[in-house]
Order: structure tokens, then sequence, then C-alpha cells
């Protein structure tokens, strides 16, 4: 299976990276060797897939009884920007 | 008594020979000496340790009954959330950020007095097998401080096996307590997936990741695994586990060792030596020894690349810039700020993994991959559960190698992911298992050996590793000499 | 060309839990900014969600309103898209294995409008875009919707408001949400195509995001219908796009760009397990479910006899209902009721929220014992009526108005002597009486009613004054 640079583009479109246009080639080789090696399970698998999950439980749930949210200083504390209590991203050029 | 064990310190704090101040005082000085040797922490937190110090000196002062893990000196993996700690998954993208809350491994921990010392060095967000992909630098191996300490974990490994820390907690996903352990000569822990709360700990790959200990030996891991293995609320997927320490030492006579051929292709000599001759240990126990073959082993890498890398893209996709972590300084709009802060908040490898991961989820491939991928996994599931019909253990080895020489330049993409291949299949299967040291290569470097056992059975595989351990100690394990030994 | 409009409603609904799908924090609208917020809703790393049990069995009650199966076993799955108000970078929400399943809406016009699925997943947060900068605000960040996906079998702008109103007081009616449009909790994405009259392929269809008030969508899928029909009639293609509703121009406009991005990259969510809803749980859960409006209406028009459009009034609100209920209990003719309520009560509550919360000074029983006075022939009907508005406005039991004095009719005597005076004392009311004009009567009757002190029956006392009068003449 082979990658191109267009795959790998629009890979780091999804993902909210950027690539640089000197890394390109390369990362398409090392990803096209990757997808390669990843492909062999063609070998191993099966069209009816049964497994679903690995912790086979079922029904954890949680009653709606409110817990006090944390306070507001907490919740910003690692925002690199606030202002007037939200997260705030402003334009810096 | 084994120097330097949780049961050592136990029997020094409780007989007042050493009171926890002083014994916290001497890892820290340790710390001191040699951290700029093996760069097993990233965090140290003196200050907090020797006030947990001397909460325990006035618990034993008052006569208060404490649990075995009161006044232990440790560490934690940098992944595992600590409420006003750094977190850094030894990233870029996390190196200012500070929890608001506790991990609940940690909660239990300091419930039950332990002393932590700081915060462990470990692969970018433990993506990797080397330590060496740590924004921080890698750790570096006790054994031979040129040579690499293994990873993800390497950090919690290294600083054990260098006498840094008495336990340390790392994390799991493809091998990444049990590898490093391996190299560094100590006993590293995966617990079965859901035995341990992964409530606080960095995720991953959230259906492979999983928590565990590594310890100086078997007996401390199983006291670990034991403090920390309850069912949380905050994690559905979390089960707990009965205790283990009561079945240490349960005779092994009769009990059927596995052992899977396909496990041995392609791995060291010397590796190969000291697991055959591991098994023979077992022969003398009592053990009958039953061959396997499943040759989905094979496969194993690849569905765990799959799987694991789709997982982490999704995992990674929330570091944005705007609630915590990193934040590019200049930009002109939102996905440019989002775009550029991904980009240079998150390293080589890890961005790979983003990539390959969002590559076989997306469109037209999800069903070439990430569908045939979650197929396998239920294959290499079925086959583990066929085994251990007719066994109660397996034993393999732990890495294919010993550790190898720090820098060493991959040849393909794919090359250092084969330091995984033995371990990968256990996180698919969400199984426990454990890496005992067994003996040393021609060049002195630790080899591990691995013992896998049935889901939420860790009462066996530790017991198994213990009896082991205790029939080989001298030969197979080495005291490094640097560090804390009390 | 005549074109059949093909068109089907994805819905979202916010659930009223106290607390949010994954995490303990508040549902509560309002609040300072980022102050329901807790490590896990604005997806710090290391958190898990937790399932709220309440929104299965909310979206379960649903699905039964709604006559939908429900899967004994479903799963949640990571829908990933990256955008700012969405913390994780993904929405935790259901793909292929929806909670309830083929279920339908009846239409008073007969037809039924297919629901494809109703499925659970959690609201993202708010964005603020002010002051030059993006404000990011995750109080609403978690909070628990259910969305209703219908098939595409509604067929006009009148056909689509009815579904969103049925589905609302549905909703409203099992208790599984407040469907408060102007706060947001309900919203509809329209989807919408247009084919040749009789033929029986789709088009291309286009989809308006977001439509959150019936004036809207109504302007929005009149804009829509006639921008398609005008391509079509063109000879040009409709393009398959996401719309959203410009209201000041009352357009639509293409959201573009957005479209491309668009590869959710679906997976089952690994931190939650499968969910299981056995028979026993969905029995208790359909025992626990109120008579629906439909089947309501259905039986005040059989059972009760009152006309469509009564019992529509009534139906329209669960609290109408239920009061009609609770003050009908007991009473022979339970129409009087429902003309009291419809007659006076409905017009002490005039908008529609006035309706829905139907805050009355009195209660049902205070209703119910005034008809039941009625029924025991110990007070008229106008005395009935006058009463009522007194208890309505002081908010007291009818004893607090009417002594046992006031009770019982008048005899036959006593009456036609009141008719008599009455004639005798308005000689002008009678001539414009005998001159045609019926509405002279009136001033005859009051005289009487007045002079009865309400005891007199308002039917009889006008037979008397007219035989009275016809006597004389």
């Amino acid at each position: 299976m082979k990658v191109t640079n267009q795959d790998v583009l629009q890979m780091a479109r999804l993902s909210k990276l950027y690539i640089d246009e000197s890394e390109l080639d390369e990362l398409t080789e090392a990803m096209s060797q990757i997808i390669s090696f990843a492909d062999t399970i063609n070998a191993a698998a099966s069209d009816n897939c049964d497994f679903d999950n690995i912790n086979q439980l079922s029904n954890v749930l949680r009653e709606d009884t409110v817990i006090p949210s944390y306070p507001r200083e907490e919740i910003l504390s690692n925002a690199e920007s606030q202002d007037d209590g939200y997260f705030l991203v402003k334009k810096r050029s | 008594m084994i120097k330097g064990t949780i049961k050592t310190i136990n029997e020094l704090l409780s007989t007042k020979q050493l009171s926890c101040v002083e014994l916290t005082q001497q890892y820290l000085d340790a710390i001191a000496r040699h951290n700029d040797t093996l760069n097993a922490y990233v965090k140290v937190t003196p200050e907090l340790a020797l006030s947990s110090a001397k909460k325990i000196d006035e618990k034993i002062a008052a006569g208060i009954p404490l649990g075995p893990l009161a006044g232990v000196p440790m560490t934690l993996k940098d992944n595992i959330s600590t409420k006003g700690i750094e977190t850094t998954c030894c990233s870029k993208m996390l190196e200012n950020y500070v929890p608001i809350y506790d991990a609940t491994v940690w909660e239990l921990l300091q419930n039950q007095g332990a002393v932590l010392l700081g915060k462990t060095n470990m692969d970018e967000f433990a993506m990797g097998s080397t330590c060496e992909t740590s924004y921080f630098g890698g750790a570096k191996n006790p054994h031979n401080t040129g040579c690499v300490a293994g990873g993800s974990s390497g950090g919690g490994a290294s600083a054990v096996g260098g006498n840094l820390a008495a336990f340390a907690l790392g994390s799991d996903t493809g091998g990444s307590i049990r590898q490093p352990a391996s190299f560094c000569g100590v006993v590293g822990f995966k617990p079965t997936y859901g035995s341990v709360s992964r409530y606080g700990l960095i995720a991953f790959a959230s259906s492979f990741d999983q928590i565990g200990p590594i310890t100086t030996t078997v007996e401390d891991a199983a006291m670990v695994f034991d403090a920390i293995s309850l069912k949380d609320a905050h994690d559905s997927t979390s089960q707990g586990c009965d205790p283990t320490v009561p079945y240490l030492g349960d005779s092994l006579k009769g009990r059927t060792v596995g052992v899977i051929k396909e496990y041995f292709e392609g791995i060291g000599d010397d590796i190969n030596d000291a697991v055959h001759k591991a098994i023979q240990v077992y022969r003398s126990l009592g053990a009958e020894v039953k061959e396997f073959s499943m040759p989905e082993i094979h496969y194993g890498l690849p569905v765990y690349y799959i799987l694991a890398c789709a997982e982490a893209s999704s995992n990674l996709g929330r570091y944005d810039g705007i609630r915590y972590g990193y934040k590019v300084p200049h930009y002109n709009d939102i996905n440019e700020m989002i775009c550029r802060t991904r980009s240079e908040g998150f390293g080589e490898e890890v961005k790979h993994r983003i990539l390959l991961g969002t590559y076989v989820l997306s469109a037209g491939y999800y069903d070439a991959f990430y569908k045939k991928a979650q197929s396998v996994r239920g294959k290499i599931v079925a086959s583990f559960e066929e085994i251990f019909r007719s066994c109660d253990f397996i034993v393999a080895p732990t890495v294919p190698m010993t550790a190898f020489e720090s820098g060493h330049k991959q040849q393909s993409a794919t090359e250092n992911y084969l330091t995984d291949i033995c371990t990968v299949p256990v996180n698919i299967a969400g199984l426990p298992a454990i890496s005992v040291p067994c003996g040393f290569d021609k060049g002195g470097m630790p080899i591990g050996l691995q013992i896998i056992g049935q889901r939420f059975d860790e009462a066996t595989v530790l017991n198994a590793a213990y009896q082991y351990e205790a029939m080989t100690r001298e030969n197979a394990f080495k005291v490094v000499e640097m560090g804390v030994r009390p | 060309m005549n074109y059949e409009i093909v068109c089907g409603l994805e819905t979202h609904v916010e659930l009223s839990t106290k607390t949010k799908i994954f995490c303990g924090c508040t549902t509560e609208f309002g609040g300072e900014q980022n102050t329901h917020c807790c490590p896990v809703c604005i997806g710090l790393p290391g958190t898990l969600p937790i399932l709220n049990k309440q929104v299965v069995e909310f979206a379960v009650k649903a699905g039964l309103a709604t006559h939908c199966e429900i899967a004994p076993i479903s799963k949640m799955d990571r829908k990933n898209y990256c955008y700012p108000d969405l913390p994780k970078a993904y929405q935790i929400s259901q793909f292929d294995m929806p909670l309830c399943k083929n279920g339908y809406v009846k239409l008073d016009n007969g037809r039924k409008i297919r629901i494809n699925h109703i499925h659970i997943e959690e609201d993202a947060g708010k964005l603020v875009h002010q002051k030059g900068g993006t404000y990011v605000d995750y109080n609403r960040g978690g909070v628990p919707l259910i969305e209703i996906v219908s098939e595409p079998d509604i067929r006009s702008i009148e056909e689509a408001r009815e579904y969103m109103e049925k589905l609302q007081s549905i909703m409203r009616y099992i208790g599984v949400s407040d469907c408060r449009m102007q706060e947001g909790s309900v919203r509809s994405d329209v989807n919408i195509s247009l084919r040749p009259m009789g033929s029986e392929e789709y088009g291309t269809r286009t989809e308006i995001k977001n439509m959150n008030s019936y004036t809207f969508m109504e302007r929005a899928m009149r804009y829509e219908i006639e921008r398609q029909s005008d391509l079509l009639d063109s000879g040009k293609k409709v393009e398959q796009e996401t719309l959203r509703y410009i209201v000041e121009e009352d357009r639509t406009e293409s959201m573009r760009g957005k479209e491309d991005a668009n590869d959710y990259r679906y997976f089952r969510e690994p931190d939650l397990v499968t969910i299981s809803v056995d028979k026993e749980t969905v029995e208790r859960l359909a025992a626990e479910l109120p008579e629906l409006p439909d089947a309501k209406m259905e039986r005040y028009v059989s059972e009760i006899g009152l006309s469509e459009t009564d019992a529509a009034l009534l139906t329209k609100y669960r609290r109408i209902a239920e009061y009609f209920e609770a003050a009908s209990d007991g009473v022979q003719n339970k129409k009087t009721v429902a003309n009291c309520i419809i007659g006076q009560v409905f017009r002490r509550v005039e908008t529609e929220a006035e309706k829905e919360a139907f805050a009355i000074s009195i209660p049902p029983e205070y209703l119910r014992d005034l008809v039941l006075l009625l029924e025991s022939g110990k007070i008229k009907n106008n005395l009935m009526k006058s009463t009522l508005e007194k208890m309505l406005d002081e908010g007291k039991p009818y004893t607090a108005f009417i002594s046992e004095s006031d009770m019982g009719g008048i005899d036959e005597e006593t009456l036609k002597k009141l008719c008599s005076e009455s004639i005798a004392n308005s000689p002008n009311a009678v001539a414009d009486y005998l001159g045609g004009k019926e509405k002279a009567l009136k001033s005859l009757l009051g005289y009487v009613m007045k002079n009865s002190r309400g005891k007199a029956d308002a039917k009889e006392a006008e037979a008397c004054l007219k035989a009275l009068i016809q006597e004389n003449a």
C-alpha cells in the first residue's frame, strides 16, 4: 500500500499539524513503510469481527447527583490566556 | 532480607533504626548525586517528600499502626497526574502543566503514606521504547550508563535499578513497564487491563494503557499492586483485583507452564538460553511444561500500532493550547494557533503516531486497517484463552534483546518497534504479565523473563515470578553500586 | 414545475438531568462562565467519563414515547473533530449502535413521520467572539443531548413545524426535557430536497444547520425550497452541502470549508463500557411513562365526549391535562369541568408559556368541589360561574363566597313573583321585546337573577318571563 504526499497532507489537516515542505517526502516514505508493515495483518484478518471491547463490562453508570464544580480559578489555572472568567484566544502577530 | 526493599524499609522504620525523614533524605541525597548521570527524574519534590516523611515519623512516634507502604520513598512516571506538581508527559506540550486533581493511584498511595520523591522520565507521551523521545533527554541504564534505560517508563526503571527510589509506578501500553524493567534488571509488573484505575493517567492508548509497579523484588511488586488495585468510581473500565500477597509461596507442583514457540523467533542467543534455563527452574519446582504455537503473535506488532495509534490520535487531539499546555506566542487566527501549537509542542515520534492513527481511522482506510486490526485483536484474545485452557501461566522472553547504546540510529521507521514484539501481545489481550530478572548477556546487561497469566489472575503470575526469583535471585540479579540500599 | 418537498429533521433535544452526561457538574442554565466545570468536562489530560444513568433512562423513555425499539445492547463512540468548543477534540456520541431505533411520530393528518433512530451524546461548550478575541465557556460542555433523526418523510413546511411541535410536546410530557427553544435546548438540522411531483427518486439534498425557532425554520425552509426549485427549473443542479440560515438577510449560505474537513473518524469510545438495557428496565420505564397527548386526546373525545378542539386544548400541556383530570375526578359530567377550564381559567393564562406552567391560584380540588356542588343541584350554573371567578381572583374555595342560605333553588311561586315584578318595573323593555328585540329580555332576566341572589335558574327564569309577557300581551 502506497501512501502519497497528498494522503499525508490530508492527515495533517485532520490532525491539525503543519508539515514542513522539506520534510514531506521523507515523512511520506516513513508513513509508507509503517503502513506497509501494518498492512501485513491482512493475512490474518477475518471479515466477521465480533471483537468489540477489551473490558467486557456493561452498565457502569453514575447516579444523577450533583457534585460541586471546581473553583473557576482552578479551571482556568493552566490557561495561557484568560479574561473575565473565559479561556481566551486573541490574535497576536 | 534483601536490602532496599519495601519490607526492609518497613522493618527499619517500625523498629526505629532509621527515621522516615533520615531515610527520605538519604534518597534525596542519592538523587542529587546520581540523577545527572541517570536522568531518571525529571522533577524532584524534596519539600513534599520531607514533609510527608515527617508526618510518618509522627505517626510512628504516636504508635499509630501503619500500612506496608507508609514511609516508603517512591516515584511516579510523569504521565500520572499529581495535583500541584508538574505532570509533563516529558513533552514540550505539557512542560508547565500543573494538574488540579490527583490520579486515583496517587491518591491511594498518599492515603497509605507513601513518600513521593519526584516524577520520572519517560518517552514523550509514553511513545517509544528507549526513553529517548523524552523532551528532557532519555534516562540512562544504571547497569551501563552508556545504554538506554528502555521505555517508555525508562525513568522509573532507572530510578529503581539505580536505587534512587524503593519503587516506581509506570504505565504499560505495549511493554512500557516490562521492557525497561528487563533492560534495567528490575521487576516490572503490568496488571490485567481493568485491575488498576487509569483515572489521572494521561492517555496514550486507552484500551491498552495500564498502570503498574516497578520494584526490586516480586514481593514488593505484589505489595504495591495490592495497594493500587481497587475498583474506582472514576474509571468505568476498572474492576479492581483481589489481594495477591497471600498467594506468594504457593507450590507450583502440578501446575502447567505454557511455552509459545513464536515468542522465541529471532531473539538473541543469550536471551534464548536464559529463558530456557528459567523453564528448567519451573520443571525443578514440579511444574509441567507444555509447548504451544500461536501464529497470531506475528500480527501483534501491526495490530498494536494500528489500534494504539488510532486511539492516540484521538486522545492527543485535545492539546490545542487553549485550556492548558504549550501555546505559540504569535498567530493570526485560532486555527493557525492550534496547528502551530501542536506542530511545535509535539515531538517527531508523537506526530508520526498521530498521523498514522488518523490515517487508519480515516474514511477510506478504516475498513482496511482499523476494522481488520480489531478482528485480529479478537483472534489474539481468543488464542490466549484457548492456550490458558491447558496451562496456568506462560513464560517468554520480555524483550528479544538487552539494553543497547544510547543514540542508536534506527535503520527504518519500524525497526525500533521490534523491541516491543514480545510485550505487545499481552496488551492486545489485556492480560497481566511481569518481567523478572533472569540473568545477563555476555556484556553483563540484564535479561528479563516474562510471565503471562489469565485475566485477573495476577496472583498466579506474581507467585510464579516469586518462586522463580526465590530459586535464582543470587545469579539472576545484580545490585548496582549506587544510590540507597537501606 | 411542481415539486414535492422531501424533508427530514435531525433534532437535538437537551435532557433535563440534574448533572452532565459524564460528570457530576450541574446542567443548570445560566451561571457565570466556566463555573459549572470540572477536570472531566474541560477534558483535562487523564480524566475519564462516567455515564449518567438518568441519561440512558431518559433516552429510553423518549424512544418508548415515539414508538421506537429499544436496543438491548448499545455503545458509545468518539466523533473526532477539532474545534475550540469541544474540549477533548472528540464528541462522545453514538454512531452505529444507537439506543433507540425505528419509531414514528403521528401527525394530525394521520401521516406517520418515521424516526430512524435516537442516540445520546454530549453538548459542546460556547464560543463568544468579542473584543477581537475568542472567549470560551465550557458550562454547556457535557450537557446531555438526544439526537432524534427522522426519515425523509416530511412533505411540507407545515408538517415540519407540526412534527417539531409534537416532538417537543412528547418530550415535555414524559419529563425528559423542558424543550426551551430560547435557551437552545431544542434545535434541528433540516435536510431538504425537491423532486418532481409523482417521482419516487430522491433529489440532491442540502442541510440547514441549527434551527432553534419555528419562525426561522419556516423561513429558512421557504427560502431553500425556492432556491432549489429555481435551480431545478433552470436546469441546474442542487449541490449537496451544509447551509447556515442568516436571519438578518433571510437567506441560506453555504458552510463550505467545514464540509471537506468532516472526516469524523468514528471509533468505539474505549473509556466507556457497553450499555445494556434489559426487558425489565424497558418495562419499568414504560410503566413510568404518563399517558401521551395523542392517547389522552383520543380518550377525552371518546370517553368524556369532548370535541376534538377542546380535547386538543386540554392535552397540549401536561399540567393542564393533569389539572383537568384532578378537577374532574368523581365528577359526573366532566365536560362541565372542561368548560370551566377552557372558558374561564384559560382567560387567566394567555401566553403559551403561562399555559405550559399552568400556575393557577386554586388547586384542582377547589374547582372539583364547586362542580360537585352544581351536580348536587344546590347551585345553578350561573352562580357556579360567578363564584369561580371570585375563587380565581382570591385563591379561595367556594365556601368563602357561597353560604348555606345561598344554596338550593327558589320555588316556582317566588320565581313567578320576581318575574312579574321585573315586567312591571320595565315596561319599555317589555315593549322592546315585543317589538322584536330579543336582547331586551336580558335586562328583565338580570333583575330576576339579582333579586334571587343568583339562585334562580336562568333558563327557567327566561321561560317564565316569556310566558308572562305573552299572557299580558
